[in-house]
């Protein structure tokens, strides 16, 4: 089976290496199928069922029901997590992008100094969200952390992740803080792509600062904003690990990704129930990527041509 | 707002600003510049700094006040290394996180190699399908399930296995181009001289392809370093916890001890962060090629 027309290379493999090279591409196939497209697919299936994770409880089959309780007992919970999701959403892409543009304008230069910042950007992938969670509770205690101290002397007090106005926002803040490396260093490699004598040529024009940056860089720009407004978009709708670590859903921050995650493996342990909402997450996903992806693609070509 | 027109202006201004008129704001342009710098330095560097001056400072220094450093003491680190357990879940992290990258970029390379040649069919749809994985999230309930019935769920084997797939994806699209760019004479004079597969793979496309294989690793291992749903999925035991889910165990029984709690956090950070300050040229070079 393995040969294609007009390639010499397999031809000329010994017989035991040809095996070898499938029997090596099937192993990591096998892989890839039994940890990572099996599971996808098979959250469909799950959610068909009544699975509890628990030892001894029998599983049977219960069509549509998870979803009927999603969309019917669950329902008030449900909006309400929608509300989350999409405020966590608009957070977490607008504030991403804006910050990361704004980081990689200024860091984008060739000197040290730019270069042991862009290091320092990197700072919060490198120590993960359960470090980058903890030290931020750690800042934000509403007891004897600093930020109460610094707020205490203007006589005001918070409760910070305790708050159910102050949780979302400072969530967002620190997912933003946590991911602004990637969204830099991928707005760096646009501005990198831009010819230099494009610059030169609006810098003898006349044009600078913001209206070089609002007619030339932010037009040519656009494949990569492209690119990182879809992975914040896509990233932030699915995302919960420093959810789980900050407030773990309470205080409005119940977006629909630690809500799918807590009803499978908290209390309720009810896997039939998550997995619904997680496949109703990844439908979502998916309604918001496709026309998100088509209509940046279209603005690519608007501003390119 | 048309971007076309201004090569076009290039050439037909003079190309003449003189260097006076540029220079003058140079001044107010580089107080501006060392401003926003150190803006930037602040901004990422001070909660980092923070949990450092107080893992240095006694918990009653702390609470009486949080805002400024005392004389530093190693008490919060000697208490945090034999409360917290750390030892083990450092060395379990090590384990977790370079077995599983270990043999996740050495599957990748295995089907980097015929898809980028199209030795097999379905090339191209196999590695589309690979592309897609990259924007998947990971489907934590069914592969809790496949966990303990394929026997993975709570023993160390099973935890770096769960661990090789999420790395796949971008492994195979690095080495995918990779072995692209390499030119299949070389693949003909290899097989010709009677060169076998792996041996090829391993002494000639590896050494080659050392960068990507760096850059694929490195991705793949701060992902399972830095995992914490999966130790919260996959583990029960706690003497097969990494350093994620042990701090973060640390800090739900723990949470009025700051300054142990800020030393624990130090010692975990420490050998990532070494590695990290050790190999930060490819991993942020990789990150605008994983942009494409």
């Amino acid at each position: 089976m393995a040969r294609a027309p007009g390639q010499s290379s397999i031809q000329l493999m010994s017989r035991p290496s040809r095996l070898v090279m499938l029997a090596g591409l099937f192993l990591a196939l096998a892989v890839f199928l039994v940890f990572g497209i099996v599971p996808a697919l098979a959250n469909v299936v799950i959610s068909l069922t009544d699975y509890s994770g628990l030892a001894g409880a029998s599983t049977s089959f219960t069509g549509l029901s998870n979803y009927v309780t999603l969309f019917t007992t669950q329902w008030p919970g449900l909006v309400g997590s929608l509300g989350d999701s999409l405020y966590f959403v608009v957070g977490v892409t607008v504030v991403q992008n804006a910050v990361g543009l704004a980081l990689a304008h200024r860091l984008a230069g060739t000197g040290r100094t730019a270069a042991l910042l862009r290091i320092t950007a990197f700072l919060p992938i490198v120590l993960g969200v359960t470090v980058v969670g903890i030290v931020w509770l750690l800042i934000f205690d509403p007891q004897s952390g600093p930020a109460q101290s610094v707020l205490g002397h203007l006589g005001i007090h918070s409760a910070f992740f305790g708050s159910g106005s102050m949780a979302m926002p400072l969530t967002i803040l620190i997912q933003v803080w946590q991911n602004l490396g990637f969204t830099m260093v991928v707005f760096i490699g646009g501005l990198k792509a831009i010819p230099a004598e494009i610059f030169e040529a609006s810098d003898i024009d006349g044009a600078s600062g913001w209206r070089r940056f609002r007619s030339v860089t932010w037009p040519l720009l656009a494949p990569v904003v492209s690119v990182n407004i879809a992975f914040a978009l896509i990233g932030s709708l699915t995302t919960y690990n420093l959810i789980y670590i900050l407030t773990d859903g309470q205080f409005g921050t119940n977006t629909l990704g630690i809500l799918a995650f807590n009803t499978a493996f908290g209390n309720t342990a009810d896997l039939g129930l998550g997995a619904a909402m997680s496949t109703f997450l990844l439908f979502l996903a998916i309604i918001v990527a496709l026309p998100a992806v088509a209509l940046l693609q279209r603005r690519e070509r608007r501003l390119l041509t | 707002v048309s971007i076309t027109s201004t090569p076009t202006t290039h050439r037909v201004s003079p190309p003449t600003a003189p260097v006076s008129q540029r220079s003058r704001p140079r001044r107010p342009r580089r107080t501006w510049r060392i401003t926003t710098g150190i803006l930037i330095a602040l901004l990422f560097v001070i909660p980092v700094a923070y949990a450092l001056m107080i893992s240095f400072e006694p918990q009653s220094h702390f609470l009486k006040n949080p805002l400024t450093p005392s004389a530093p003491t190693f008490a919060d680190y000697s208490a945090a290394w034999t409360q917290g357990d750390l030892g083990p879940q450092i060395l379990n992290t090590i384990l977790y996180s370079f077995a599983a990258s270990a043999i996740s970029v050495a599957l990748s390379l295995l089907v980097a190699f015929p898809l980028a040649r199209k030795l097999v069919r379905g090339a191209g749809l196999i590695y589309r399908t690979f592309v897609i994985g990259v924007c998947i999230p990971l489907p934590i309930i069914p592969l809790f399930i496949e966990a303990q019935d394929l026997g993975l769920y709570n023993n160390r084997f099973g935890y770096v296995l769960l661990h090789v797939e999420p790395g796949l994806p971008l492994g195979v699209i690095l080495l995918t181009a990779f072995v692209m760019s390499v030119p299949a004479e070389l693949d003909e004079a290899a097989f010709l001289e009677g060169c076998g597969y792996l041996r090829y793979m391993v002494r000639i496309v590896a050494p080659m392809a050392w960068p990507s294989i760096v850059i694929a690793f490195l991705y793949s291992l701060l992902a399972v370093w830095n995992d914490i749903i999966g130790p919260v999925v996959f583990l029960a035991d706690p003497s097969l916890f990494p350093v994620t889910r042990g701090v973060y165990n640390f800090y739900g029984a723990n949470a009025g001890a700051y300054t142990i709690l800020a030393a624990a956090v130090v010692i975990v950070s420490l050998p990532v962060v070494a590695l990290f300050i050790a190999s930060q040229r490819q991993l942020l070079r990789a990150s605008v090629v994983a942009s494409r």
